[in-house]
């Protein structure tokens, strides 16, 4: 037990360097995704068709192909088009469009799952049309697409994971470095997946409680009383 | 103007000749109409007429293929008019009330007038819960959609137009979303709006509504005005037997 308590001590410190890495990919991506992923999403829905068909390529493109696939195009394919990116610009960029293009599609659904009658009513007092979309559609939208966001959070922060192919030391990277350091594979991925747990569970905790209160009865949740 | 002699004799709502199809469906087929101040219309006949599209090419959510539109001094349907400065003079009520879903009653009331008319918060405040005072409901100015009954949303649409101080208002069947013992409530807001001298265009079937309020019941079918007249007319004396059997 003692000898465990020891090595423990030993690889905690970079665990934590990891951990640390792990949350700024995970939260500059996410980030990233969030900017690209709102116009995208509007787009989808809103933009003349022929901008319909292009963010649908991206789209399709980001979510039909493995992430791996797409951070070993980013960071390794395109140099041999002269576009070369360091490790970590890479990781946020491969990440932070992939999940760009998830988010996108989780807009694009919750945008149209409210109700045309929201529009034409917004039309109807004398709205235009993007004030409609910013001031009643929108708000509604993204409440309805916070669970499906707070998912994205918690498999982007298992997703992070790929970065150590290559050469991030996120949180997955020192495991692996640990582990050929200790020769001891197994402990040190059951105490990395005990970080996970932890992340992932945290962020679940804190995500519910925006849900919480950011709902809205008869919007995300069905009101106790009243209603025709 | 609206005070000016000129006004007193001109209409609010005058419609030219309508035409308007949907593909190959014609569903107006030359519709003219006007609606003087303070006048009440109530437009009738069996669905599937054209009733609903006429009332939305008054506020020009439907565009006519044909046929001029005025409000007021304004021609609408001619080009270069700003649709968005059109609707703020014409409220309009929808059978399914479509109130803002995440806004409470009074923010659904207030909207309009900060986004649209640019008014500051507090006016708009004040201006919200006034609204809703003549619609009876100050006392659930706090309450979401979800969280009122059926008349009661209705209410609070009717205030959010009234809100935009509309020169005419449009209603789509507002009561017949409603359980039966529910539209009482929203036909006596409407019959007080009337008495205050509003400009009212109203699709129902709600007879006793018409025949109390109305200025004059428009009897429609087909894409055609059939029989218009005053209420007694089209219902004691009808010309056109459609009329006597829609009663
Ligand atoms: N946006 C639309 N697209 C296609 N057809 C429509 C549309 N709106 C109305 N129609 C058709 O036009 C006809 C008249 O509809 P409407 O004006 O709603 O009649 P009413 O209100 O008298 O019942 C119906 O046949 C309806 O199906
Ligand atoms: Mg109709």
């Amino acid at each position: 037990m003692n000898d465990f308590l020891m090595f423990l001590q030993d690889v905690i410190p970079s665990l934590l360097k990891g951990t640390v890495i792990t949350l700024e990919i995970a939260g500059v991506s996410l980030l990233l995704g969030v900017v690209v992923g709102l116009p995208v999403g509007l787009g989808r829905v809103y933009g003349p068709t022929w901008l319909k068909r292009v963010l649908g390529i991206y789209t399709t493109f980001f979510q039909g192909t493995p992430l791996l696939i797409q951070l070993f195009f980013v960071y390794y394919g395109l140099p041999a088009a002269g576009i070369t990116f360091d490790r970590f610009t890479a990781a946020f960029l491969t990440l932070g469009l992939n999940s760009g293009a998830y988010q996108a599609e989780y807009l694009r659904g919750a945008l149209q799952s409210v109700s045309e009658g929201q529009m034409t009513a917004a039309r109807a007092i004398g709205m235009s049309k993007w004030q409609a979309i910013r001031a009643i559609i929108l708000p509604q939208a993204l409440r309805l697409v916070l669970p499906a966001w707070s998912n994205e959070a918690i498999s982007m922060l298992k997703y992070t994971a790929v970065v150590y192919l290559i050469a991030v030391p996120d949180l997955m990277g020192q495991a692996k470095i640990l582990s050929s350091k200790y020769f001891a594979p197994i402990q040190i991925y059951l105490i990395v997946a005990v970080f996970y747990l932890v992340l992932v569970g945290i962020t679940y905790f804190v995500l519910r409680a925006v849900e919480k209160r950011a709902g809205i009865p008869g919007l995300t949740y069905s009101p106790e009383h009243g209603g025709a | 103007m609206t005070n000016s002699e000129a006004a007193k004799t001109q209409p609010i709502v005058r419609l030219e000749d309508i035409y308007k199809a949907f593909g190959v469906t014609e569903v107006l087929k030359g519709v003219s109409l006007s609606l003087m101040p303070q006048e009440v219309v109530v437009l009738v006949g069996p669905s599937g007429t054209g009733k609903s599209t006429l009332l939305r090419c008054v506020n020009l959510l439907s565009r006519p293929d044909k046929g001029r539109i005025w409000l007021e001094e304004l021609e609408i349907t001619a080009p270069g008019v700003n649709e968005d400065k059109v609707r703020q003079r014409v409220g309009m009520v929808f059978q399914e009330f479509n109130l803002f879903t995440h806004l409470t009653a009074l923010e659904n009331v207030m909207i309009g007038m900060t986004k649209v008319l640019k008014m500051d918060k507090r006016a708009a405040h004040a201006k919200a819960l006034e609204e809703l005072e003549r619609v009876g409901l100050a006392n659930r100015a706090d309450h979401y959609p979800a969280q009122l009954s059926g008349g009661q949303k209705q209410r609070v649409a009717i205030a959010r137009a009234l809100g935009m101080d509309p020169h005419v208002m449009l209603f789509d069947e507002p009561t017949s979303a409603l359980d039966p013992e529910l539209t009482g409530e929203v036909l006596a807001v409407m019959q007080k709006l009337a008495f205050e001298g509003m400009t009212m265009m109203v699709v129902s079937h709600e007879m006793g509504f018409a025949r109390e309020v109305a200025d004059r019941v428009v009897f429609m079918e087909g894409g055609y005005i059939v029989e218009a007249g005053p209420p007694e007319q089209m219902f004691d004396h009808p010309q056109v037997d459609r009329t006597r059997v829609s009663q």
